[in-house]
């Protein structure tokens, strides 16, 4: 056992069922410590890919590898340094909260003193204190959540699989749940997570995004807003937005304007450029010609979502 | 009867504790969820011997009160005897006397009655004539096969007697001088062919098939329904673990819901235990063993518990015909008795019946336990490798 070894390292690993390829050739390295994010759009090839490297799906071609360990060859050893929650079925709906903690710490060997020990922080990390008889389905999405992930880290793992953790939380919950998910990496818990939440991509230190079954971009926020992004992202408040939208995509199509893209963002508009400052006299311009007046507009840090719209574009 | 299970049971514990003590966790989280459904284990409990209790109750007395309409058209002494003497058997019971054939029809239609008996207007004119030749036309409402045979036993009864003393009479012979063949039967096992007798052990056979089958193949598939089997997968349980923490409940369960239906038919329709209780509580066991793998088998191929249900049911019912319990294995094709033979419920009811009616011991069924060993080896090796692949 190698400790020095990454977290978790995939290889070509690819998944087919029939004809159809629901993971392509993909490879990436979660180092210790960190949250990686492994974000996509339903069907991607999320939950796949976290399912072979659970070792709950043989991969087709390639190969995973979960703290050095190959996960096919030595699953036994890999379980206990693991945990895993998924938002809806880790727990048991029947069964009390102390009951589901207490049938999680037999299944990952606590006993006596430490158990009551684990039993007592997953409580207090909850919030469920003095509420243990309670049945988990009596709990309220939040509150199970929280009392999963808990459970998850009963046996203190090594490498936390958390998949779509945050699917139908209400945000003042999920943004809970986030805080939680840093304290653990403070504690040296390293944390590979699904979600569809373009939002929670900018709390995780890397990530991988995934579109039909392939990895299109990979790295940490700020790298892959770097390296994915082809120019500057435009901010502009105009008086009547949509009309702008329409506008500008009829500039870029005359070829007026260089715009990679135009987007809608509520009442505010996104447009990315090469050489922002050069079109900034051609957007006012070619708006006041309509009489649409702008109220601000400033180059901004383009967002995740606005790099993986890119992305999907292409 | 199936040692695999056993010799991996004895084979792994010494190993370590902790696996010990993982398989505890998986029985005691089983029973919670027993506990917390609680009509589940009520019904495997009690359903059973509910079951029993309504088949003994059904069967435990001879048919009898089975209603007849009579047509009489010769209105004589002779006439009137023959219906007097049907009735006196028991079996019959008069609904109607009618004058006409429509109304015999539309009452067998609606089976309202099971047996009508018509008798010609010169009954009697040809039983005193010496070369007379009496017919009694008598219809029997087939579609109801089992009261049919017992009205044609009654009635087969009856014209024999009948018979003979016509005869007798024709010949000018006093009964005193006469002595007809006359078979010596004797019924053994079962002296007074009490139905209950024959119903209510292969029922107890089949109901604790039934009970472990549907118990077991609900074990899985309710997790998978559920989604939390892959939580499960991901622990460091093994599924050699898993599975024997899923199949404690069950063996338990089912032995005990075993040991109730006995008791009951016993007590109630005083089903004698003529054989060894510990040879039929040991074989009950082993038989037990062989339908957990076989339900285990279901659990893991079914997608939910709808499913698995489903899969029982037919399971169950080809097991049935098979069993000789609706018809008799001997009567069978040859195809369909090779099948029978390679069902285990066929060989557990021949035990069931060969201990609590025939007092027989392994000395006589141990071709059947033979077979249900084999068969139990086979299934029980093949349903634990699969359930452990599936799992793995």
């Amino acid at each position: 056992m190698n400790e020095q070894a990454p977290a978790i390292t995939a290889r070509g690993l690819t998944k087919k069922f029939g004809d159809f390829t629901a993971v392509n050739q993909v490879d990436f390295d979660v180092h210790r410590g960190e949250i990686f994010g492994f974000l996509g759009p339903n069907g991607s090839g999320k939950t796949t890919t976290i399912r072979m490297t659970l070792g709950l799906l043989q991969p087709t071609e390639g190969s995973v590898s979960v703290l050095g360990m190959s996960v096919h060859k030595e699953t036994e050893k890999i379980r206990p340094r693991v945990g895993y929650m998924s938002q809806r079925f880790s727990l048991y709906n029947d069964l009390t909260v102390l009951q589901n903690l207490n049938f999680y710490g037999a299944a990952y060997g606590l006993k006596n003193s430490l158990l009551e020990e684990r039993i007592q922080d997953a409580l207090v990390m909850a919030g469920l204190e003095g509420r243990e008889q309670t049945k988990t389905k009596d709990l309220s999405g939040g509150w199970r959540q929280r009392l999963a992930l808990s459970a998850a880290i009963l046996h203190r793992p090594d490498v936390l699989f958390l998949d779509e953790p945050t699917a139908g939380v209400d945000p003042i919950s999920r943004r809970a749940f986030w805080d939680l998910l840093y304290i653990l990496v403070a504690e040296k818990i390293t944390v590979f997570v699904t979600t569809h939440y373009m939002d929670e991509a900018e709390h995780c230190h890397r990530l991988a995004f995934i579109q039909r079954g392939k990895i299109i971009a990979y790295g940490s926020p700020a790298e892959i807003k770097r390296d994915m992004m082809k120019g500057q992202v435009l901010e502009i408040a105009p008086s009547d937005a949509a009309r702008t939208v329409k506008i500008l995509r009829d500039t870029h199509q005359t070829g007026k304007l260089p715009l990679e893209e135009v987007e809608l963002y509520g009442s505010l508009v996104h447009v990315v450029s090469p050489d922002v400052e050069k079109t900034k006299a051609g957007i006012t311009a070619a708006l006041s010609e309509e009489k649409i007046t702008i109220d601000q507009m400033e180059i901004i840090e383009p967002s995740l979502e606005d790099v993986f719209i890119a992305c999907m574009r292409e | 009867m199936s040692p695999i299970y056993l010799y991996t049971i004895f084979t792994c514990l010494p190993k370590s504790i902790t696996m010990l003590r993982r398989i505890i966790a998986i029985a005691q989280k089983e029973f919670i969820h027993l506990r917390n459904d609680w009509w589940m284990p009520a019904f495997m409990l009690f359903g059973g011997v509910l079951e029993l209790l309504l088949v003994g109750w059904a069967t435990s007395r001879p048919i009898t009160n089975l209603p007849i309409m009579v047509w009489d058209q010769d209105q004589s002494a002779a006439s009137r005897e023959i219906v007097t003497t049907l009735i006196n058997t028991d079996t019959f019971v008069i609904e109607d006397y009618v004058s006409d054939m429509d109304t015999i029809e539309d009452a067998l239609d609606r089976g309202d009655i099971n047996v009508a008996v018509i008798i010609p207007p010169d009954y009697s004119e040809k039983i005193a004539d010496p070369s007379g030749q009496p017919t009694l036309p008598i219809i029997l409402n087939g579609a109801e096969s089992i009261p049919a045979l017992a009205a044609l036993r009654a009635i087969e009864g009856v014209t024999r007697d009948l018979g003979e003393r016509i005869t007798l009479q024709r010949l000018g012979m006093s009964p005193d001088e006469f002595e007809s063949f006359i078979p010596s039967l004797r019924v053994w096992f079962n002296e007074a062919l009490n139905e209950a007798l024959y119903t209510t052990p292969a029922e107890l056979g089949l109901m604790l098939e039934f009970t472990v089958l549907l118990f077991a193949s609900l074990s899985l598939s309710r997790e998978k329904e559920l989604g939390t089997l892959e939580q499960l997968l991901v622990m460091p349980f093994s599924s050699l673990e898993i599975i024997i923490g899923k199949a404690i409940p069950v063996i338990i369960i089912g032995f005990v819901d075993f040991v109730l239906m006995l008791s009951m038919v016993n007590i109630a329709f005083d089903v004698p235990i003529r054989g060894s209780l510990l040879l039929l509580l040991i074989l009950a066991f082993g038989y037990l063993l062989v339908e957990l793998g076989k339900g285990m088998v279901i659990s893991v191929i079914s997608r939910t518990q709808h499913q698995a249900f489903l899969l029982v049911m037919l399971v169950g019912m080809v097991d049935f015909m098979f069993t000789g319990y609706a018809a008799p294995v001997e009567g069978m094709p040859k195809a369909a008795q090779f099948f029978a033979n390679i069902v285990p419920a066929h060989h557990w009811l021949e035990i069931v019946r060969g201990i609590l009616l025939k007092g027989a011991g392994l000395d006589v069924l141990w071709p059947h336990v033979l077979a249900l060993a084999i068969l139990g080896t086979i299934i029980g090796t093949f349903s634990l490798r699969y359930v452990r692949r599936a799992l793995d």
